[in-house]
């Protein structure tokens, strides 16, 4: 082989080895899809209302797909607001939480005041619901009482 | 030659791609809730004057409860008939002193009127859910009592108004 061919099969095989394009990379992609509020309902004030992670109805359910081991954390609230200011105390128990399979089944429980982690697999969903207690008092005025939880998915190492 | 496949590799290791990179996102959730209002009737008791001796004078006493968590108006809606007995010996209208008390036994806010149409007291929203009781206290004198002997009987009716 003459240098010159030798320098053409090296630039074959870098290109070779060259990624086509960005989606040819390994990517670890998760998706957060919001499917149900968590909706304490009508209240009257002075009294206390839970949801738990089996209200079908009530709880909060989040659809997560991708690959990998991911570590799901919650920032939670402290309370709802209405536009005026009033507010409603929140509060979440160790057992507020769960993983379930999208037909409804529960693969574990889960403790929202912690950081879980999560095996993806396959490109299939899996549900994350969440519960939570709402404490009224007897001063809580009438409104709409709402409130934010924001869902963090990290791949382990980030 | 060697120096010019040194710096091929050289430029190789330099252009690979870096390792796949990690991913991080959010999503939020929602939750919510609504506070109801509160703003009913309870049982009421009623007013009795008893057995009455005719030509003698009595009276009676009743109330009905209001839960609410916002403020109200009251209305008498049957005016200058509100209350009035009907028996034997036709129409016989007590006299009443009304309003509005935390209790059952005394009233705190009057109403302007007993016996009269249209809006008769106006309360602000309280800061916490609260019962009150709506009080009617009759008289009858004794001039009205000496009439036919029998039962006579009547409603009174209260509106309350979410205000």
């Amino acid at each position: 082989m003459t240098p010159r061919t030798g320098l053409h099969a090296l630039f074959a095989l870098i290109l070779a080895s060259w990624p086509e394009s960005a989606a040819g990379q390994s990517k670890q992609t998760v998706s957060i899809i919001p499917v149900q509020s968590l909706s304490f309902g009508l209240l009257l004030p002075g009294l206390r209302e839970a949801v738990s992670v089996t209200d079908v109805s009530r709880r909060a359910v989040v659809a997560l797909a991708g690959d990998g081991p991911v570590d799901v954390a919650l920032v939670l609230p402290s309370a709802m607001e209405t536009s005026s200011g009033d507010r409603i105390l929140l509060s979440f128990s160790t057992s507020d939480a769960a993983l379930l399979t999208a037909s409804g089944t529960t693969l574990s429980q889960l403790d929202p005041l912690q950081v879980n982690r999560v095996q993806l697999g396959n490109g299939r969903s899996i549900l994350f619901v969440l519960g939570g207690t709402a404490v009224t008092s007897a001063t809580t005025r009438p409104g709409h009482y709402t409130a934010r939880v924001a869902l963090l998915v990290n791949h382990p190492g980030t | 030659m060697n120096r010019s496949f040194r710096l091929l590799a050289a430029l190789t290791v330099i252009a690979l791609p870096s390792a796949a990179s990690a991913q991080a996102i959010t999503g939020s959730i929602v939750a919510t809730a609504d506070i109801s209002t509160v703003f009913s009737f309870g049982a009421p008791t009623g007013l009795s004057f008893g057995n009455i001796t005719p030509g003698s004078a009595a009276t009676g006493s009743g109330y009905i409860p209001l839960s609410r968590n916002v403020g109200v108006i009251y209305s008498l809606p049957d005016g200058a008939t509100t209350g009035r007995l009907v028996g034997p010996g036709g129409n016989l209208q007590p006299t009443y002193t009304c309003g509005v008390g935390s209790t059952s036994a005394t009233i705190v806010s009057a109403f302007a009127n007993c016996n009269a149409a249209g809006a008769q007291l106006t309360l602000v929203s309280p800061p916490a859910l609260l019962t009150e009781y709506v009080i009617f206290n009759g008289s009858l004198a004794a001039g009205q009592t000496n009439i036919t002997p029998g039962t006579y009987t009547g409603t009174i009716r209260v509106t309350a108004t979410p205000n």
